[in-house]
């Protein structure tokens, strides 16, 4: 009964369409097909009615769904005529549209040879748009044969059967790109070329073409799937190697007429430029392999150019192209190292050379001025580094390196590396210290100091730089002369925080020392007014005491005998006695070298009618409290009197005699035995408060050594007590492996040498902490 | 049957019979092949041809779109285990179903040819739904169909898929 219905059709879908064909005649069907295929293929701007798109389908149906030797179906469903499995029809119309698309494409082919360059693109990107779209409007038409023969030869495993479009672009890779790609893909490198000349091209062209090329990429395994293939093979390749080819060719004539920095102002526009290239009408796929070629071609190649042209760069301090070129090289791989290399050895001379030109001033160099002449080369480089090399971390190591390599061994540090962290300390004293060019603002203070810590941080004897810090440290707080509370906390949390606790832990001490000193003093003052009678606190001499620990203070107890003028010594005993009572079985010993006071002189005033007060050590306050009972003092009643050793005497004498405060007799001779003493009755000064307490260039120079005598003997300390602990946890130990260690634990405070510690190991064998074990090996003895 | 609003778009099919049926497109479009071509050829105001149906049967095949219309798009090639494995047809397309053998043949021989999966699903489950649970002879009954197999080629089927029966 459907055969009927049929019939009937065919008469309807007459229109401009030949009359259907008879269902199960494949010559007739695919003739009827034909034309509309024809039509689809070649004229379809005209457009397609309806009756003419339906009419195709069903002949295809009508087609597909005939029953060929008809068994004799009576009514309903008729009977299965193929026992063993339903045969599906199709196959005669699939091969004849191959056939026919073979045909259509040998024309299209034939036809392209007419054209070249642009004009090939055009007529390819023309029939291929033409192409496609015929084919999938064949594969709608089609779609009959699709669901049912197609599926189930692909269902069975058939190779080369694929659903009707994917079939367009089969007979389109065979028939027509095999014989083109090549021609087309000349002129798409041809175009591109000329845009790389500076020409205007249509882009679209290329992107078409792309495109295409990327449709025909037909997975063999899955038809509904796609791949790159084709694209890569016939594009991306030659693609690829075009570049590279032009690249190299330009480059090489660009460099034998420009400059190297106009070389790399060419190589990052060209780059710039093929990004570009990419979003406008590439895929986005070959973004990674154009630029690799790029690169190789405009900075791989040229690469020991560049590097050649990085001295001189830095020489001239040229820092966007230096920038430039740290950009340009970072994009091949290892290209960066070598500039490492030659940066790092840049800033090293850079920096001796900086040292050098202040070093000329010996002995009397200013601490400010070396400080200085290092941070400028810091400075200045990291500067380049943050600018022109984007801070990366390994440019910074080399900076690093070099730092530590021209602040620790320079031409002020030939004798030892000491002199280093010891100028430094003396610069951050100067900093903290009060002075009458007074920095007020806080930031700026906030400033300098973390400058030092830049410096510091390089320092390998930071243990050093512990010594004379804490001593100057000592003095300022001592002696009152800090600038401010707030710098010194600061300086040192920002000391605590680069070497840890342990490291600021005394100076820490010192400091608490001084708040407790301040509450002890609040509470001796109430003390003394509850319990003195009124004429002893009329005679009690004002004074302020600080107590240190022992421990923590880098101090010395006096170098001389002293007796301390009767003066004092009621007011102090006082205070020793209260002290006593508050802490029992402390012991108080007076650093009278660091004490002073202030005295009027009554004997003379100052041109305001004042009498001067002069401020004095405690030495010349002994001194001077003499001439109280006699207007003439001898060199030995002096001697007598004070105890003061020839050198201390010597000293407080001397600044006297320099200030005109004593005359001595015989008039301009030295302090020795034989000499007397005078007041001098002019004094003139245009100062009320004179400062006689004036340490002598002698004593500092005394100090300094002190302080470095002591740091040895630190250190073969913290050596041994870092040997004991390491043999303390390990046992046993090869003697190797155990400097190593030591070394290594060490390093932090300062760069320790093998045979001190070999020196170390001996002295810790003698005290049998340490035993020679079989071989090489040593053991902890607990 | 089809209610038309104005925002509606509508379309119109003709019949192998000449009868003109003018429906949403939305419910046309139930049709694969009606809606590639309407996505082909474009919107133009002509009556579709439908050569392969009749009057009564496009009838119902609408009606089976319209109940339909808002399924999510068949995708094209939905394949998906449970619908093709289940015989359940939803209580409505029993309904729909509930017709003479020839139309439900001729049902099914539409939804092929006008390519809609769903319906060409709920009418083969329904004849597969006749065939369960019946002997060759009731099935040669029930589908009018003349034993032409001789005796002794039945018995060597009957032999082959002895493992089917119970």
């Amino acid at each position: 009964m459907a055969g009927n219905a049929q019939q009937y059709t065919a008469s309807r879908t007459a229109g401009n369409m030949p009359p259907m064909p008879a269902k199960d005649d494949a010559e007739a069907t695919w003739n009827f097909l034909q034309l509309g295929v024809q039509k689809i293929m070649t004229d379809l701007k005209e457009g397609m009615d309806m009756k003419t798109y339906m009419g195709l389908y069903t002949a295809i149906h009508n087609f597909c769904t005939a029953q060929k030797a008809v068994g004799g179906g009576a009514g309903g469903f008729g009977a299965a005529n193929n026992r063993g499995g339903a045969h599906l029809l199709g196959e005669e119309l699939y091969n004849k549209l191959i056939d026919y698309l073979k045909n259509h494409l040998a024309g299209v082919r034939d036809q392209s040879k007419q054209h070249v360059d642009e004009a090939l693109l055009t007529f390819y990107i023309k029939e291929w748009k033409r192409y496609t779209t015929a084919g999938m409007y064949n594969n709608h038409l089609f779609r009959y044969l699709n669901r049912h023969w197609v599926k189930r030869e692909m269902d069975e495993g058939k190779k080369n059967i694929y659903d009707i479009y994917t079939l367009h672009l089969v007979r389109w890779k065979e028939d027509m790109f095999g014989a083109t790609h090549k021609s087309v893909m000349d002129s798409v490198l041809r175009l591109v070329e000329k845009q790389r000349n500076g020409e205007t091209i249509e882009h679209s062209q290329v992107k078409s073409i792309v495109d295409s090329f990327v449709s025909l990429g037909l997975d063999e395994g899955d038809s509904t799937r796609s791949t790159l293939d084709v694209y890569r093979q016939y594009f991306e390749i030659p693609f690829l190697a075009a570049t590279k080819k032009y690249y190299q060719e330009e480059s090489r004539s660009f460099n034998a007429e420009n400059s190297v920095v106009e070389y790399m102002k060419k190589a990052e526009a060209r780059l710039d430029e093929e990004k570009e290239r990419v979003s406008l009408y590439l895929l986005a796929e070959i973004t990674n392999p154009l630029m690799k070629t790029c690169e190789e071609a405009l900075i791989k190649d040229h690469s020991n150019m560049l590097r050649d042209e990085f001295q001189v760069l830095l020489d001239n301090e040229r820092q966007e192209d230096l920038g430039r070129m740290y950009k340009l090289l970072a994009r091949i791989p290892d290209g960066l190292d070598p500039l490492r290399t030659r940066f790092e050895a840049h800033v090293r001379k850079a920096g001796l050379a900086a040292v050098e030109k202040v070093a000329a001033e010996g002995d009397n160099l200013e601490p400010k001025v070396y400080v200085e002449a290092l941070l400028d080369v810091h400075t200045q480089y990291q500067d380049l580094v943050n600018k022109a090399f984007n801070g990366e971390s390994e440019f910074v190591r080399s900076l690093d390196n070099a730092c530590r390599e021209f602040v620790n061994r320079n031409k002020v540090c030939k004798s030892g590396s000491t002199r280093s962290p010891e100028l430094l300390a003396k610069y951050t004293d100067t900093l903290l210290k009060k002075s009458s060019t007074k920095m007020t603002e806080e930031d700026n203070m906030e400033k300098q100091l973390s400058q030092i810590m830049t410096i510091f941080k390089y320092i390998e004897d930071k243990d050093v730089f512990q010594k004379f810090y804490s001593r100057n440290l000592a003095k300022r707080l001592v002696q009152t002369t800090s600038a401010s509370d707030d710098a010194e906390t600061s300086m040192i949390s920002k000391l605590k925080e680069a070497c840890g606790f342990e490291y600021t832990n005394k100076l820490q001490r010192m400091f608490q020392d001084m708040q407790i000193s301040k509450d002890l003093n609040t509470a001796f003052k109430d003390w003394q007014s509850e319990n003195l009678d009124a004429a002893d606190q009329k005679n009690a001499v004002d004074a302020t005491y600080n107590i240190l620990g022992t421990g923590f203070w880098p101090l010395n107890p006096p170098t001389t005998a002293f007796a301390p003028p009767h003066t004092i010594v009621k007011t102090y005993e006082r205070f020793a006695a209260f002290y006593a009572n508050k802490h029992s079985g402390r012991k108080l010993t007076w650093l009278w070298q660091l004490c002073k006071g202030e005295i009027r002189a009554n004997y003379i005033k100052s041109q305001g009618k004042m009498p001067y007060t002069f401020q004095v050590s405690t030495f010349q306050m002994a001194i001077l409290l003499l001439f109280n009972d006699a207007e003439t003092v001898t060199y030995e009643e002096m001697e007598e009197a004070t105890k003061l050793n020839k050198e201390n005497l010597d000293a407080s004498l001397g600044v006297f005699l320099k200030a005109k405060v004593l005359n001595v007799s015989p008039a301009g001779a030295k302090p020795e035995k034989g000499t007397s003493y005078t007041l001098n009755y002019d004094f003139k000064n245009k100062k009320v408060k004179v400062n006689l307490n004036i340490a002598v260039k002698s004593e500092q120079k005394q100090e300094v050594e002190d302080t470095h005598k002591t740091i040895e003997e630190d250190r073969k300390l913290l050596m041994q007590s870092a040997i004991v602990r390491i043999m303390k946890s390990r046992k046993k130990m090869k003697h190797q492996q155990l400097v190593g260690e030591t070394i290594a634990q060490i390093k932090s405070r300062f760069s320790p040498k093998v045979p001190d510690i070999k020196k170390c190991i001996d002295i810790l064998l003698e005290k049998e902490y340490l035993e020679r074990l079989e071989g090489d090996e040593l053991g902890y003895l607990a | 049957m089809a209610a038309s609003t104005p925002a509606t778009q509508m379309i119109t099919l003709t019949t192998n019979d000449g009868v003109d049926m003018t429906i949403e497109r939305q419910v046309a479009e139930r049709s694969i092949l009606i809606k590639n071509l309407l996505e082909d050829v474009g919107e133009t105001g002509e009556a579709i041809p439908i050569p392969n149906v009749s009057e009564p049967v496009m009838r119902k095949v609408i009606e089976w779109c319209e109940q339909h219309k808002k399924d999510p798009p068949a995708s094209n090639d939905d394949d998906s285990d449970s619908r093709k494995k289940s015989t359940d047809i939803d209580e409505w397309d029993q309904k729909f179903m509930q017709v003479d053998q020839e139309m439900l043949f001729e049902i099914i021989l539409a939804a092929n040819y006008l390519d809609i999966k769903a319906l060409l699903d709920v009418g083969c489950k329904t004849v597969a739904n006749m065939i369960k649970g019946k002997s060759p002879e009731e099935i040669r009954k029930t589908f009018n169909i003349q034993n032409d197999f001789t005796p002794e080629e039945e018995d060597q089927i009957r032999r082959e898929n002895e493992w089917a029966e119970e």
